[in-house]
């Protein structure tokens, strides 16, 4: 029989200093629930952000913005979910008259249980944000990655988890989790994509145009606002002097109504994407936003084809342009870039000849136009196929083709529309500059006067 | 005897249950109305994806049993009773929910909004095998939200297999993936019951 004051023989060789003990906290942290959490955060991010990566992947705002969308409207739900199912944990295994008898406070035993989940999820999100960055990183076409918003969702990610367990705590019911989630979906979705005025700035989560960047102070603002919520109901919980939930509840309020009355101030357009670069070499100019400006070279070598044909005509536009708003009077809007995932896709335009063809269609500057006159329309086609035709051209060819067996007004309108083509292309290189010149200086009219015939 | 069925359903909350799936229907009818789906159809894809995940939710919960261990010692098959809590459930939720969006013809109407529930009904019966049934809402909502989320503006040939509770109901290829996922779910749940939690979960 061994006494438990005895003391077990040391053995030969052994250290003389205590096992090194583990912190209580350790096995909260890596066993349980909490690690699945983190775990099913980055599940979650990472199938939502890679089914669609065409529509973010290579532009710095739209990974800011996509990650942001994901993080608020996947994770937070979840957030709250993981939060209110570790806050009934007690409850289910039949713990929590044990650790109301605990030496420690009931905000330490709270956050205990809590802040592991919140670290768990907010290093699932981590992990989701760094790999959508890197995928980002190397087809990037300008910019710089953006850290501020990441960074408050984070903190709004760790404050919904904190806001769950308070929940779960209350809530002895076993639907109480994904009830949660489901007013979490319901509740963001409406506070983010409906119209609210300057109030849906409280809402983590607003859409906003990716040429927007918030200002410096909006990220630390949003995550006082929701961390301040979520402190005020821990420590309402669970501190001993409840009036001390009055505190971090003052400062969600100001910091809220700091969002409220800075309304949509908050996400003003991006001092970037008020810039262009321009490669000033060619007849009209091509400019491409300073977001994309790694885009240049190839927007450039994409309307090479059209820039040759045009050399020499006069009245055209300075330049092409790519800021917002509309372009200036001697101006034509680049063929659009934006929204990614259309036209270019991982920093490669996706189809060079059709976005030349968009571009001889913005020179043309007919495109608000209700109503041409035939002849007009004819010209303009005739016009478009000669500075660079749509890889799609010899389809409609072949349903005009196609239509005009059956029709005789088909027929002649396909007859008098090669004509034209034809009488374009045989023309010498100085009649067809002059002429061109000539239909150029008409460019925007939406009448038939002055425009020269074919 | 005869109360046999009757002691069940109460063990399994099963009239609480209902009660949950009749409250999330109405709730759906709100959310639905609010849509003004004439305008476009696409707009009733939150109420359609969202509402049978929920009623998943309740359904897998409802699998959750307080005494498994006793229960795993009777002689009689548990088989019978796990398939028709299951399909009893499953098709009074699938009711429930097509009548939320039933009236105007849409391709996101009633068809689709039973095509979903089934589906997510499988996936939540599968979760409560592999998980536990208190649990077995997570993987439901992990994985719907995320399609909803990323099947947005999505153009890969794929998308109908994965992305299935937001297609329209002609589309084929996503009942066939929401019939597979409820016979894979409810075969598992069947055979093997949900996952014994004990007091640890």
């Amino acid at each position: 029989m061994t006494l438990l004051t005895e003391r077990a023989p040391r053995e030969r060789g052994a250290s003389p200093r205590p096992p090194l003990a583990r912190h209580p906290l350790r096995a909260e942290a890596v066993r349980g629930f909490a690690p699945w959490a983190g775990a099913a955060m980055l599940l979650v991010l990472v199938a939502a952000l890679a089914a669609g990566s065409e529509r973010w992947q290579g532009g710095w705002a739209e990974t800011r913005d996509q990650v942001h969308a994901a993080a608020i409207l996947l994770g937070v739900p979840l957030a709250l979910a993981a939060g209110c199912w570790q806050g009934g944990r007690e409850r289910r295994r039949g713990t929590e008259e044990m650790l109301a008898a605990a030496v420690r406070g009931r905000t330490a035993v709270f956050l205990a249980s809590a802040l592991p989940v919140a670290l768990w999820l907010v290093a699932g999100y981590a992990v989701a944000t760094a790999l959508a960055l890197l995928a980002t990183w190397y087809c990037a076409t300008g910019d710089r990655p953006h850290f501020g918003t990441p960074l408050a969702d984070a903190l709004v990610l760790a404050s919904a988890a904190l806001a769950g367990q308070v929940v779960g705590r209350l809530v002895a019911w076993r639907l109480a989790a994904p009830l949660l989630a489901a007013a979490g979906y319901v509740v963001l979705a409406v506070a983010g994509y409906g119209n609210h005025g300057s109030v849906r700035h409280l809402a983590p989560f607003t859409v906003v145009p990716s040429a927007s960047a918030p200002v410096w102070w909006q990220p630390p603002t949003t995550a006082v606002w929701t961390g301040g919520l979520a402190a005020a109901a821990v420590l309402a919980y669970t501190a001993r002097r409840r009036a001390l939930a009055l505190l971090p509840l003052v400062a969600a309020t100001a910091a809220g109504a700091l969002l409220v009355q800075t309304g949509d101030g908050l996400w003003p357009t991006a001092p970037l994407a008020r810039r262009q670069v321009c490669d000033t070499s060619t007849t009209p100019q091509i400019c491409v936003n300073a977001r994309y400006q790694g885009l240049l070279p190839q927007v450039t070598d994409a309307l090479s084809g059209l820039i040759d044909r045009l050399e020499g005509v006069e009245n055209l536009p300075v330049r092409f342009e790519d800021r917002p708003g509309r372009p200036g009077p001697d101006e034509v809007e680049l063929p659009m870039i934006t929204p990614i995932g259309w036209t270019v896709v991982r920093g490669r335009l996706t189809d060079p000849e059709e976005y030349a063809w968009a571009a001889g269609v913005t020179l043309q500057g007919r495109a608000e136009c209700e109503e041409l006159a035939p002849r007009v329309a004819r010209t303009d086609e005739a016009v478009r196929h000669y500075l660079a035709p749509s890889p799609l051209q010899r389809h409609f060819d072949e349903d005009d083709a196609r239509r005009a067996r059956s029709s005789a007004a088909a027929r002649a309108e396909l007859e008098a529309k090669l004509a034209a083509r034809e009488r374009l292309a045989s023309m010498g290189d100085e009649e067809r500059r002059a002429w061109l010149s000539s239909y150029f200086a008409t460019r925007d009219a939406c009448g038939a006067e002055g425009v020269p015939a074919l | 005897m005869t109360r046999g069925p009757l002691l069940y359903a109460r063990s399994r909350t099963l009239p609480r249950t209902v009660l949950v799936l009749g409250a999330t229907t109405v709730l759906a009818v709100l959310g639905a109305r609010n849509l003004n789906a004439y305008l476009d159809p696409s707009r009733q894809v939150p109420v359609v994806a969202l509402a049978p995940l929920f009623a998943a939710a309740v359904i897998g919960t409802s699998l959750h049993s307080a005494s498994d261990e006793l229960d795993r010692t009777a002689v009689r098959p548990w088989w019978r009773r796990r398939l028709v809590h299951l399909t009893a459930l499953t098709g009074c939720a699938a009711v429930l929910l097509a009548a939320t969006v039933y009236g105007h013809p849409s391709p996101f109407g009633p068809a689709a909004m039973v095509r979903n529930t089934l589906g997510c009904a499988g996936l939540g019966a599968g979760a409560a095998a592999l998980l536990g049934a208190r649990l077995s809402w997570l993987p439901v909502f992990g994985y719907v939200s995320a399609v909803y989320v990323g099947s947005a503006n999505a153009r890969d040939r794929l998308v109908p297999v994965w992305a299935w509770p937001v297609q329209p109901a002609g589309q084929h290829t996503a009942w066939v993936t929401a019939a597979v996922l409820l016979a894979a779910g409810a075969a598992l749940y069947v055979v093997r019951g949900a996952r014994p939690e004990g007091r640890h979960a």
